[in-house]
């Protein structure tokens, strides 16, 4: 990062050192902190708990949400805390989904490149080179502005379609696609094999799958909060607020910006390989539409504005709406038995489930910007009557 | 504490014919007070965006110390100790006061995504000590009390104040002031005249103060340099300047230069 240069400063202009007086009591950790902190760990055990009681399609849909998630708080930082806005989400999936697939794909297969990684391996590979690819796309995004900038991130999109249907030999085209190796953490594999069990549930490929998502849920979103919270999220919101004093106040603009890319793919890298786990198959498009398409990289950011621009937390509600209305919608339309449909014009899932969130985006523009992130910090003020502004 | 000499050299800019500054030198003093003035339009902000390598001037140099400012990019030269507060107080409104006074400690601390993200121990600790510093800072400013009140709550005055705050958080030995009494009324002005010395003072360090209003720079300035269509007509002590004639023109003729320039 922009932080490698230690020391420049002029011999005879040496600032005195922070002094050593005895550091002023930080905000209190008044109950509101208290409260918020129970409130995370009651969530993060019903989260632990819930494949004991759901059915495995439910679970499926959580999985489905998380992979949201992750992604989703991936471009919050870049769109919402460094101002750059990107529709090029869907291509940093697509790269992550490929990346893995063909780091953990066995090796001698005539057609199908494949590198026999260990899928750990794979993964933190694709993160990677999802990572590295952001930062190719650095010397744009340093030139370009704003709406600018959209349009040309989106071009990548175009770019994956194109690279999906034609590299078969890494992707295995549209027709057959090519399935993911299943993912394994030191020999133990998230499949059916092998017994284990919880409170005599049996844990099962999709129970393993889901913890697997939840750690790395909680991981991308403990990350994200401290580097929000840190020098780096300053420097970020400074670059969004204006780079002409955050330059003046020691950021190297191209170089923050370089690096909330960088960070912001690899994010949706991960995104990929989950996505590709969750599908058990990784299938190029065959329009712009499908699993890495423009509708994708637009769903992303509606995720982003529901939840509040930049808000991390409001990144995993926007997720959870985004992505799990249609799932929740497909599961009880078939439960209930409403018969949807298929084809031109029926009212499929998703179909409903896009009106909705497009509602939900013109409510939030209209109503609060903020999106569900102020309006939640709204409510925690109201419920404690103290105020502690932060982000 | 010691602080470095400023030398403006010959400094050109050119916005396609427009001369922003044409031919601009003077010196700032080690530890002086000094001000920039001339009418609107004159270059003075421009001539602090040379400063501060905003722009690139077309010639001429700018040293700070020993070191050559121009060769250095804008980031590099707040490692220098050159802090800027602007005309237009550009801050983060949504962020709070600390986090943006916090801002100012970025060339003094080091870690990037991992290291924030990973909130490592020496981390915190480094985070700890200098929202220590920057509360200081903002106690020295009297806004104290707002430290966690988002800045965009904030009245005008405590605004421009917390600029202030901001660029000495970088813990300059040169402080660029743009304009800090614009739009006060004439006691916040008289109060903010009092800070401006107080940080001169206290700290040690060189000021270079642009302002528009003539009581305050007559009142606080050591030396004043007068920009008009961005050549220097003028350089000397504040009683010097008032005298001179070219100044009284420039001022009385303000009228007339600006109506032309807005056409
Ligand atoms: N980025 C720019 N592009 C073109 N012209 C500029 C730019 N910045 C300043 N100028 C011109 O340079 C002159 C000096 O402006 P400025 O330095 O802002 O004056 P002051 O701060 O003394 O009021 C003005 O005529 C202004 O229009
Ligand atoms: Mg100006």
């Amino acid at each position: 990062m922009s932080d490698t240069g230690t020391d420049a400063r002029a011999t005879t202009t040496a600032p005195p050192e922070p002094p050593q007086a005895p550091p002023r009591p930080t905000p209190r950790r008044g109950a509101q902190w208290w409260v918020r902190k129970a409130l995370w760990l009651a969530l993060f055990l019903v989260l632990l708990a819930l494949p004991l009681y759901l059915e495995a399609q439910w679970l499926k849909a959580g999985q489905y949400m998380m992979v949201g998630a992750v992604g989703a708080i991936g471009l919050t930082l870049l769109t919402g805390q460094a101002g750059q806005l990107s529709l090029a989400h869907a291509f940093f999936l697509l790269a992550g989904a490929t990346s893995y697939t063909v780091l953990s794909g066995p090796t001698g297969d005539p057609e199908l490149v494949g590198f026999g990684l260990d899928p750990l391996l794979a993964l933190l590979g694709a993160v990677a080179i999802t990572a590295v690819l952001g930062l190719a796309f650095a010397p744009v995004a340093a030139r370009l502005r704003g709406i600018y900038l959209g349009v040309a991130s989106l071009a990548l999109v175009f770019l994956g379609l194109y690279l999906g249907q034609s590299a078969e030999s890494l992707t295995g085209g549209t027709s057959t696609g090519r399935p993911p190796a299943t993912f394994e953490l030191f020999g133990f594999p998230f499949s059916n094999d092998g017994d284990l069990e919880i409170a005599g549930v049996p844990i099962r490929e999709t129970e393993r799958v889901w913890y697997l998502f939840l750690a790395l849920v909680v991981i991308a979103f403990l990350l994200a909060r401290g580097a929000v919270r840190g020098r780096i999220g300053r420097a970020w919101r400074a670059v969004r607020d204006n780079e002409a004093s955050a330059a003046v106040m020691g950021v190297n603009v191209p170089t923050v910006k370089a690096g909330v890319f960088a960070v912001s793919s690899a994010y949706a890298g991960l995104a990929g390989v989950m996505t590709v786990l969750w599908f058990d198959i990784l299938k190029p498009d065959e329009s712009e539409f499908g699993t890495y398409g423009i509708n994708v990289s637009i769903a992303y950011l509606a995720m982003i504005i529901i939840g509040g621009l930049g808000s991390v937390p409001g990144a995993l509600v926007g997720a959870l709406l985004v992505n799990g209305l249609p799932q929740v919608l497909a599961l009880y339309s078939t439960q209930l038995g409403w018969s949807t449909g298929t084809g031109e014009g029926a009212f499929t899932p998703i179909l409903i489930s896009s009106f909705v969130y497009g509602a939900a985006i013109i409510l939030v523009v209209l109503f609060e910007p903020g999106g569900l992130a102020a309006i939640g910090r709204r409510i925690g003020q109201r419920l404690t009557f103290t105020r502690r502004g932060k982000e | 504490m010691t602080t470095a000499e400023l030398r403006v050299r010959e400094v050109t800019l050119r916005f396609g014919g427009l001369y922003a500054l044409d031919d601009v030198s003077f010196t700032v003093a080690p530890g002086a007070l000094h001000a920039l003035i001339g009418p609107n339009g004159a270059g003075k902000s421009s001539c602090f965006n040379v400063i501060s390598g905003l722009y690139r001037a077309s010639a001429g140099s700018v040293t700070f110390g020993e070191h050559e400012l121009t060769a250095y990019r804008p980031n590099r030269r707040a490692r220098l100790g050159v802090g800027r507060a602007f005309q237009n107080a550009a801050l983060s409104p949504h962020s709070t006061v600390l986090d943006n006074v916090m801002l100012g400690r970025y060339a003094l601390t080091r870690g990037g995504f991992l290291a924030c993200g990973l909130r490592l121990p020496w981390t915190r600790r480094e985070e700890r000590r200098h929202a220590a510093r920057a509360a200081e800072i903002c106690d020295f400013l009297g806004i104290g009390a707002a430290l966690h009140t988002p800045v965009g709550g904030l009245p005008y005055g405590a605004v421009k104040r917390v600029d202030i705050a901001r660029a000495l958080a970088v813990e300059p030995s040169l402080l660029l002031l743009d304009e800090p009494a614009a739009g006060m009324n004439a006691a916040e002005t008289a109060e903010l005249a009092g800070t401006i010395r107080d940080v001169r003072d206290e700290l040690g360090i060189s000021i270079l103060l642009v302002e528009h209003d003539m009581g305050l720079v007559m009142d606080i300035a050591d030396r004043v340099t007068v920009l008009d269509f961005g050549r220097v007509i003028a350089d000397g002590t504040p009683a010097e300047v008032q005298a001179d004639p070219e100044v009284v023109k420039a001022y009385l003729g303000t009228d007339n230069t600006e109506s032309t320039e807005a056409g």
